[in-house]
């Protein structure tokens, strides 16, 4: 749950004739005593980034004090933020439960594109379609095999939001394919063994990538899936 | 005593002062100075920028300047642009037009962007303000050419029409013929969004008997043959869009092309060329040295062809283009086009799975090293390295908007895997003037501490599949000290710093954050402690406090207002 300090809010009047173009529609009035818990709180700030950079001695130097910050800057008003930053690590800011999140939106449409990106707005995008429409790919899918050196397939695994591609042309064995895969998707080469790789043939049909030959797989292969073991009746 | 001396300057001598000063900025600059500009300021005002129509009433705004001329208003959100705000959102246009109507009997000009604008409001336009004179929409939509026609038929003092990427329920191109026989004031023409033909003959006698006219931007419909005779008929265009650049090669037509564009020695700015064909490419040659912009965003041409065109725009400033330029092409500009301030490249494939052409981040980095006065980028490609950002960071120090767009999110430098925080920490570190950014590619919450300390001059920044934690945000928000506009989509940022940054939102115009992780609690929380913010949950699947708590909410549109909470919310908007 949130843990909530609210700070005082000093007196700042509304100035009049308020300005919306200005983006430094305050000015800062005379603080008359700041409560000590703020002031603690704006020193712990400094700190704490200093030690997340390389850089340190450059970053350190751009970095103001809470004075700098509060008496010099006519951009930032007095009015006190509705949570202290303590910067401490909570684990609700473990960034794999923001992928898992059942309300992650994003429009899956069959995997194939997320909402409004890349960002083109509508006109153009009908412009685009309207080109393409000649470009039918043979196989029907995902896959577009070319004259040229790639050859791009579409990759999903089991409970990730975003599907990636990745190229077969630089792969020629299961091993390699499945352990760049399991690195792209960020988990450990260990949990490997947990993941069974799929992939949809031309037919339609999903199958078990490592039952047939690498030449006929990379034939035929449409698009790949990496499912959890447990997920498989086999 | 001393006081009462220094302020009795007479009231017009400071109006005649007043009148040399015009940006926005600076007019609200004036009126913050003492009690008695603040009263001669607002009575000598003549042109309002409202740049989010619900930061502020329609009556606050008449109330306060009793005698605009002319009025630009803006509502949806940028990411409305790409369909993240549902249909019915608001921003509709009528209210405002409604009390202008009475209170700004002289209006002359209307500029609106991303509103909705409704035939009735065009009618009430054509209607209301006799000395009527601009009507610019930009990206607008919710009206036919019924309410054209109005605009047409009505507006005898009309100069301008601009319609530029609007969407128009287009049910025939008769509107054109509304204006009257006798009208001739036309300056600038802007159509380039409908989709239907409008009538040929009307368009060519109102091109014929309009002399003043200096742009003008036919759309897709209009065919290649018929270009020649409108260009004969005003030949002292400016700026000219075609329609669909295509047609079977006839030397006849061709050669008649060719005169028609040269006997137009204004020619500055080209645009159109839809499905561009490369046989009728000689035939604007001849005005090449003289162009300063050129759209070829919807041309299909390729590389070489390409090539050979730009060659021979030695004085280009402006060029939009598909990413058929290549490389190659791009290595061509920064050779010959020396003047070129502004250049964006828009993807001709974004849905497909691989790179159909080959432009790189090498491109970006031949432009950034040879046009030195290169101070705007619109980049869409498929890979990019740190390195080559930094480079372009070293060349141009006076770039000043400067958005990327790496197709596939999340893509790390494809030289080192890494991602490319130091790449675009190079950006804002030595680009000081820096207003607009937009950020792609495999971003941490590094690249936040390196914005939140050197882009101090950073206006607008757009955030897509990027960050950590909320430590990102924070940088953001405590460090940006210009920051006036922020969109995020696809990041895991939550409630801690948005609140701990609330005060920071008074002095923005809006944040926008969706698929985010920030809950509804703190949606609530910040509404009720602010209330000078509106802070709009968007969220299409029901009433978010039906669901469990950390359920996080789909969309956020915060911005500050003096209005108070909106009377036109739909019932996906809870507030």
């Amino acid at each position: 749950m949130l843990e909530l300090q609210l700070g005082l809010t000093l007196a700042s009047n509304s100035m009049q004739g308020f300005d919306l173009n200005c983006c430094a529609g305050y000015e800062p009035k005379e603080v008359v005593g700041l409560n000590p818990l703020i002031n603690k709180a704006m020193h712990q700030l400094s700190p704490s980034f200093s030690s997340r950079s390389d850089n340190g001695n450059q970053v350190d130097n751009k970095k103001r004090s809470f004075d700098d910050a509060f008496e010099n800057n006519r951009a930032v008003p007095r009015t006190l933020p509705l949570l202290l930053w303590n910067n401490q690590p909570h684990e609700d800011d473990d960034p794999k439960d923001f992928y898992s999140h059942p309300s992650f939106a994003i429009n899956q449409n069959n995997g194939d594109s997320v909402v409004g990106w890349p960002p083109i707005k509508s006109s153009r995008k009908k412009h685009c379609h309207q080109n393409n429409r000649s470009v039918e790919n043979e196989c029907g899918y995902g896959v577009i095999r070319s004259s040229s050196n790639y050859m791009f397939v579409k990759v999903k695994m089991e409970g990730v939001a975003i599907a990636r591609k990745i190229d077969l042309t630089l792969h020629h064995s299961f091993l390699t394919l499945k352990s760049t895969l399991i690195n792209m998707f960020g988990t450990c080469q260990e949990d490997s063994n947990c993941y069974k790789l799929t992939y949809q043939d031309s037919e339609g049909d999903w199958l078990l990538a490592e039952d047939i030959p690498w030449r006929s797989f990379v034939r035929s292969v449409q698009r790949l899936k990496l499912l959890r073991s447990t997920a498989l009746l086999i | 005593m001393l006081k009462k001396m220094s302020y009795s300057f007479p009231e017009d001598v400071l109006e005649h002062v007043f009148s040399f000063v015009t940006t926005h900025k600076d007019r609200n600059a004036i009126s913050l100075v003492c009690k008695s500009w603040y009263e001669v300021e607002r009575w000598c005002r003549r042109r309002v920028f409202v740049g989010n129509c619900y930061a502020v009433s329609p009556v606050m705004v008449t109330r306060r300047f009793p005698e605009v001329r002319s009025v630009e208003l803006k509502g949806k959100p940028h990411f409305a642009d790409f369909n993240l705000v549902p249909e019915g959102w608001g921003a509709y246009v009528y209210p405002w037009i409604e009390i202008m109507s009475t209170s700004y009997p002289w209006l002359e000009e209307i500029r609106l962007k991303r509103m909705v604008v409704s035939d009735e409001s065009l009618e009430l336009i054509s209607k209301s303000f006799k000395n009527f004179k601009v009507l610019v929409l930009s990206s607008c939509e919710g009206f036919s050419t019924v309410g054209l026609a109005a605009i047409a038929a009505n507006c005898r003092n009309l100069r301008e029409l601009d319609l530029r990427e609007s969407e128009v329920d287009d049910l025939s191109g008769h509107w054109l013929s509304h204006f009257p026989d006798t009208y001739s004031s036309l300056v600038s023409l802007n159509i380039s969004c409908l989709g239907s033909e409008v009538s040929f003959s009307a368009l060519e006698r109102l091109v014929g008997r309009c002399p003043n006219l200096r742009t003008l931007r036919l759309n897709r419909a209009v065919p290649l043959d018929r270009l020649a005779s409108l260009l004969r008929r005003a030949p002292q265009l400016v700026e000219f869009g075609t329609g669909a650049y295509s047609a079977e090669l006839r030397l006849d037509v061709l050669s008649t092309l060719d005169g028609a564009f040269s006997s137009c020695k204004e020619l500055k700015s080209l645009s159109g060329f839809w499905d561009m064909v490369p046989a009728y490419l000689p035939a604007i040659y001849s005005v090449c040295s003289g162009l300063t912009s050129l759209n070829l965003s919807y041309a299909t041409i390729q590389s070489p062809d390409l090539i050979k065109l730009v060659g021979r725009c030695l004085n280009l400033q402006s060029l939009w283009v598909l990413d058929y330029i290549e490389d190659s092409g791009l290595e061509a500009i920064a050779a010959s086009c020396k003047d070129l301030q502004e250049l964006r490249v828009f993807p001709s494939d974004p849905f497909g799975v691989e790179p159909n052409v080959s432009l790189t981040d090498q491109g970006l980095v031949s432009v950034s090293e040879g046009c030195p006065r290169l101070h705007s980028v619109l980049y869409f490609c498929r890979q990019m390295s740190n390195a080559a950002l930094v480079a372009v960071a070293r060349n141009r120090p006076n770039m000043t908007r400067f958005r990327l767009c790496i197709i596939e999110p999340r893509t790390p430098d494809y030289l080192t895997l890494e991602p490319l925080d130091v790449g675009f920490g190079a950006i804002v570190e030595h680009c000081k003037e820096l207003r607009r950014l937009s950020l792609s590619g495999l971003l941490t919450d590094r690249v936040f501490e390196y914005i939140g300390t050197y882009a101090k001059k950073l206006e607008m920044l757009s955030v897509a599949f990027a960050g950590n934690t909320d430590l990102g945000l924070h940088h953001v928000m405590s460090g940006c000290e210009s920051l006036r506009k922020l969109e995020i989509r696809d990041c895991p940022f939550g409630d801690k710093a948005i609140l701990a940054n609330a005060a920071k939102l008074e002095t923005m115009r809006s944040l926008w954050m969706s698929s985010c992780s920030v809950s509804f609690e703190a949606c609530k929380l910040l509404g009720q402690k602010m209330p000078r913010l509106n802070v709009e949950v968007i969220d299409e699947s029901g009433p978010p406090d039906s669901r469990p708590q950390d359920c996080p909410v789909e969309k956020l549109y915060i911005y500050r207002t003096v209005a108070g909470p909106r009377f036109d919310t739909p019932t996906f908007v809870w507030t």
